[in-house]
């Protein structure tokens, strides 16, 4: 171990992650420019083209891109969401069947849809919870 | 939970980069983990005591410790 110089892992980890997430990012925003350019079968060439590189730097980085840390703060930032999508689908569904009894308002398809794909993921984290406690 | 791993690091005259390098995390986490904002696991706390050549309890201490 030496004690100067840039570490080779360190400096490989920056460059892959910033490639993981720099084709996502370069994918996303190219597959809007081109969608709004009128070019859909383009957008979504360039958007997977973006997805398979991204895949192909974490498969085939020499180095660990994310460490204990990084699955901490992934850790934290599902709770959050977990609890966001909670109070969001207590509180949606609650009120948007009472103001559809109430008369005042009825929910629009769009609505609906968002409020039953947060049911969809609350069901998916159930089972994924369940799935990982086996055996713990 | 407080911690040495700055001051034993910089007796090395180590940068955070080269001892993430040593025990196979990311400078960040070295970074949050002096800074007192990352407890490390179980086994990263080893093998920060392991690089150090010290035990657990001489680099790591319970808020109030020094």
């Amino acid at each position: 171990m030496t004690a100067t110089g840039s570490a080779p892992t360190v400096s490989s980890r920056q460059r892959y992650r910033r490639l993981l997430f720099g084709s996502i990012g370069v994918g996303v925003i190219a597959n809007v420019a081109l969608r709004i350019a009128s070019y859909p079968i383009a957008a979504e060439a360039v958007y997977w083209l973006g997805i398979v590189v991204a895949l192909a730097a974490w498969r085939f980085s020499p180095v660990t891109l994310f460490d204990e840390r990084d699955d901490a703060l992934e850790r934290r930032a599902s709770q959050i969401t977990l609890v966001v999508m909670a109070v969001v689908l207590v509180l949606g569904a609650s009120g948007s069947r009472t103001l559809a009894a109430l008369g005042v308002y009825e929910g629009s398809p769009f609505v609906a849809g968002a409020l039953y794909g947060y049911v969809a993921m609350a069901v998916v984290f159930a089972l994924a919870l369940a799935w990982t406690a086996r055996g713990r | 939970m407080n911690n040495d791993v700055r001051a034993r690091r910089e007796e090395r005259g180590l940068s955070q980069a080269g001892l993430a390098e040593a025990v196979g995390v990311t400078r960040q986490t070295i970074n949050s983990i002096e800074r007192g904002r990352y407890d490390p696991s179980l086994e990263l706390a080893f093998a920060l005591a392991d690089f150090f050549e010290c035990r657990i309890e001489d680099l790591f201490h319970p808020d109030g410790d020094e």
